[in-house]
């Protein structure tokens, strides 16, 4: 059996083809290879968090405690670093395991005090916002002794060197290749809908060819950036996390219908804290990666992430009823929204119309599924 | 009877992608008359009715019907609604959070100026209500009506625009038998005053002791209609299925072995104590089929329910599985313990609706299919959802169909997979048969005999009697949260059973 081509796949790509088209017509430079290399890094840190607010999301929930705690966690390693000298790998593990902590005790607030999640992370926002000014006493932490580099530094300044480059990108595509084709025969023996054999070959083909010249691209400036490998590694993960583990089934479960997910046996309560420690961690990851780009910790880092976050989701097809969502569709929509910052900034539009260029995207590709979702 | 005919179809067909739903169908339906539509699950009644009711917009749907005379060209609902055809479906709906008369009058309200004029809605309300010889306050919250009066507020509503035809879609399905009542003595004064209702249900007692004509559809065709004073149940029955059906109940008795599940002494307290049992006991033997019967709200449910943990707070009491005492307090530690549940209200109980059969299939099973970490072998899940979707002659296009967009019967088919799935020896099944086709009936029946041939044990909540007796080897009755009797095969009898329901015992 074949399956008809669902417009929807396509219109993100579209979508994006016309972003960039847009940006590259208006300033050139869009897509030279320092921007490109940017916008890599500035996708890496958007989707990172997105993909902890997909998991929180699935399971029917919301965060809105991101952005706070992306700064709060950058700066907690920033401070032990920089003030307090401990080396740059501790203090972020330090700052991870408190992101994770801290985050579990939202989600256990959520299950076992059945508050709602939008007020547990509404007043988290506040909280790790205050609390984060506190700790770098507001002002502007360095993220390491000046002119030195330490692994917190290097998260954003660091790049594969051009031949690693190269066999890094063969390696996913082959990976890629292998696990499509497996996944293929596998759904056919079971007489599921595929994709016509020349159309799955083609979009393989293509989506080939442009990591190909994203990488050769980037190899023009100074190679793939260390981010975006560890964008990979965490995306890789939550893929595995949503579609090959029972974690997954049944946060997907819990957002499609808790009761019925309860009776069943789902551990409703166990795995929904679960997917907030998960998060927690992505939020930490994600701040350390934001701080490093910023070069410092300062008051505006993380600032309104969580709606970048989101909004990436929902872009990206997440309902935020719950149940329902994919990795690839948050890497998409993240790809939309950090290419709209980057291209505005390039454009140097004034940081008020970005701000409603940003809402206007989200409002418009909302409606946009909806109306597609009826017809 | 002909020049009073208030609706007519006429060569009726609609087409799905790969499906023809309706093919030439026939239909007509005269003033003051109640017209019983019957047909099994898929037989192409729910999709007559979209389009009588405009739901299907004319020009997706060829050949015509007619309303008064003149050839309907629907656009919307609002069109049915102008032209006086009302639909009360099987799913309500109320705004839970308004009383009875703002529902009734939702949309309509009567102003004074800009204002409502409240006092007329109440008094209105009130006044339509004792009409009816219906017994609501007009100022209660209607969520906190039970589900059989807020179906006769949804039928209140619909009679109030005034419509003169009258689609009812299973408006049974959830009612008490008092309830039952009062709407068949609704519909007979609906009649006198020349209202026409179509009626759909699966409960043929009830088309028989209201309808005056029944018109059977199978596989989309209109197959006869029948003067209900000239035909028979069976007659109806065999028109449905396409066949004779010898035993409504082939229920097989199974070799009975040990005590498989005990329970002692069950006091629990419910939630905002709504609803307390109090020294429930029964056992079921492997084998065995305990019926377990009782008006709505005598507790059944809430007994399976606490069972899997997932109802209320236990006082007293105890439950033993195999002899065993088992202190689990949650539908996972059940499940893991070999007990399972199929809940009376699958769309909120059973099923992922927006997800797949294979996903709802092996919901409760995964830790069958997964490796120590998590990891879920795809390929082993497959292989076993399929096995159980033939065995359970599931009707969908592959494992990976949309579930919520199945009929009603072959979802609760994957509900009983997901359920035997997780390999039990304990069986609750509330109401599993309740609003599926008499097709799918049997086949549920079948599967509790083959249940109890593996020597598994099956608690079987029913609300309809003919079904307990015929289906169960010992029957407890509950009554208001109590043990209202208990009845061995030989002593099973309406009467007895009634009077227990009811805190009567003979």
């Amino acid at each position: 059996m074949t399956k008809k081509i669902p417009i929807r796949d396509y219109t993100l790509f579209f979508a994006i083809i016309g972003i960039w088209a847009f940006f590259a017509i208006m300033n050139p430079s869009f897509l030279g290879a320092r921007n490109l290399s940017m916008l890599t890094i500035e996708i890496s840190t958007t989707a990172v968090a997105a993909l902890g607010v997909l998991l929180i999301i699935v399971c029917g929930h919301i965060d809105l405690a991101v952005g706070s705690g992306i700064g709060l966690f950058g700066g907690i390693a920033a401070v032990l670093t920089t003030a307090f000298g401990l080396p740059a790998p501790i203090s972020m593990t330090l700052a991870l395991i408190a992101a994770i902590l801290i985050w579990t005790g939202m989600g256990a607030l959520i299950v076992k005090q059945r508050i709602p999640a939008f007020i547990v992370t509404l007043g988290g926002l506040l909280i790790f916002k205050g609390v984060f000014w506190n700790v770098i006493n507001t002002s502007t932490i360095p993220i390491v002794e000046g002119g030195k580099e330490n692994l917190y530094s290097i998260l954003t300044t660091q790049y594969l060197s051009p031949s690693i480059s190269y066999m890094v990108t063969a390696f996913v595509v082959i990976a890629m290749g292998v696990s499509n084709l497996r996944a293929r025969s596998n759904r056919k023996q079971h007489n599921f809908e595929v994709d016509d054999g020349e159309i799955a070959f083609y979009k393989f083909f293509i989506v080939s060819i442009c990591m190909f010249i994203a990488t050769t691209i980037l190899n023009e400036y100074r190679g793939i950036p260390l981010s975006a490998l560890i964008l990979g590694i965490v995306a890789v993960g939550i893929y595995v996390l949503t579609q090959h583990l029972k974690f997954g089934r049944h946060l997907y479960a819990i957002g499609g219908n808790e009761e019925a997910a309860h009776i069943s046996g789902v551990p409703v309560g166990k795995v929904t804290i679960g997917a907030f420690a998960i998060a927690g961690a992505l939020v930490a990851i994600t701040g350390f990666l934001q701080t490093s780009y910023a070069g410092s910790s300062t008051t505006s880092v993380g600032d309104l992430m969580e709606l970048d976050a989101i909004a990436a989701c929902v872009i990206g097809g997440v309902s935020l009823k719950g149940g329902k969502g994919t990795v690839i569709g948050v890497l998409a929509g993240s790809l939309i929204m950090a290419s709209l910052l980057n291209g505005m900034t390039l454009m140097s539009v004034d940081p008020a119309t970005k701000f409603i260029a940003r809402g206007l995207v989200l409002t418009l590709a909302v409606w946009m599924d909806v109306r597609m979702n009826k017809s | 009877m002909k020049e009073n005919v208030v609706l007519h179809a006429k060569k009726v067909s609609k087409t799905f992608p790969g499906v023809k739903a309706l093919s030439e169908v026939g239909f007509d339906l005269a003033k003051g008359e109640v017209h019983a539509l019957c047909g099994e699950n898929g037989a192409g009644k729910s999709t007559l009715i979209k389009i009588l009711s405009g739901i299907w917009a004319q020009g997706t749907y060829d050949g015509a019907f007619f309303v008064d005379g003149t050839e309907a060209n629907f656009q919307g609902i609002k069109d049915a609604e102008l032209a006086g055809i009302a639909v009360i479906y099987q799913e309500l709906a109320l705004v839970n959070d308004m009383t009875v008369a703002e529902n009734i009058y939702l949309g309509h309200e009567p102003m004074m100026g800009v204002l409502i004029d409240w006092n007329k809605m109440y008094t209105d309300t009130s006044e339509l209500l004792r009409h009816f010889k219906i017994d609501i306050d007009p100022t209660a919250r209607v969520g906190d009506l039970g589900v059989g009066k807020q179906q006769l507020v949804e039928i209140v509503k619909a009679l109030r625009k005034e419509s003169h035809i009258l689609i009812l879609d299973e408006p049974t399905a959830a009612l008490t038998e008092h309830e039952v009542d009062i709407l068949i003595e609704m519909l007979r004064d609906l009649k006198k005053r020349g209202i026409a209702c179509i009626y759909i249900s699966h409960k043929l007692d009830e088309v028989f002791s209201i309808s005056d004509r029944i018109t059977v559809l199978r596989d989309g065709h209109t197959i006869k209609t029948l003067e209900t004073s000239e035909t028979t149940a069976a007659e109806v029955i065999q028109l449905m299925v396409g066949r004779e059906i010898d035993d409504l109940f082939p229920r097989r008795k199974s070799a009975c072995g040990e005590n498989l599940l005990e329970v002692r002494g069950l006091s629990v307290k419910g939630p905002e104590d709504a609803i307390d049992l109090q020294g429930i006991s029964f056992s079921v033997r492997k084998g065995e089929v305990l019926g377990l019967g009782g008006l709505m709200g005598a507790g059944r449910t809430e007994t399976l329910m606490h069972i899997m943990g997932a109802y209320g707070e236990r006082e007293e009491g105890s439950v033993a599985l195999h002899g065993k005492s088992y202190e689990g307090q949650s539908p996972q530690a059940a499940i893991e313990a070999g007990m399972v549940l199929v809940s009376e209200d699958r769309k909120r109980f059973g099923l992922v609706i927006e997800q797949s059969n294979n996903f709802n299939f092996s919901l409760s099973s995964l830790d069958s299919i997964s490796n120590k970490v998590g990891k879920m072998d795809t390929n082993k899940e497959f292989q076993k959802n399929e096995k159980t979707s033939r065995q359970l002659r599931v009707k969908a296009p592959s494992l990976e169909t949309v579930t919520g967009t199945l009929s009603g019967g072959n979802q609760q088919k994957v509900v009983l997979g997901k359920a035997l799935l997780s390999e039990p020896e304990v069986i609750f099944l509330d109401e599993p048969t309740r609003g599926i086709d008499v097709g799918a009936k049997l086949e549920v029946y079948e599967l509790i005999n083959r249940l109890t041939d593996e020597g598994k044990a099956v608690v079987l909540v029913s609300s309809e009697l003919p079904e307990l007796m015929g289906m169960s080897d010992r029957i407890m009755m509950l009554f208001e949260g109590r043990i209202g009797g208990e009845f061995a095969k030989e002593e099973f009898n309406q009467e007895a059973l009634i009077g227990a329901a009811i805190g009567q015992s003979l």
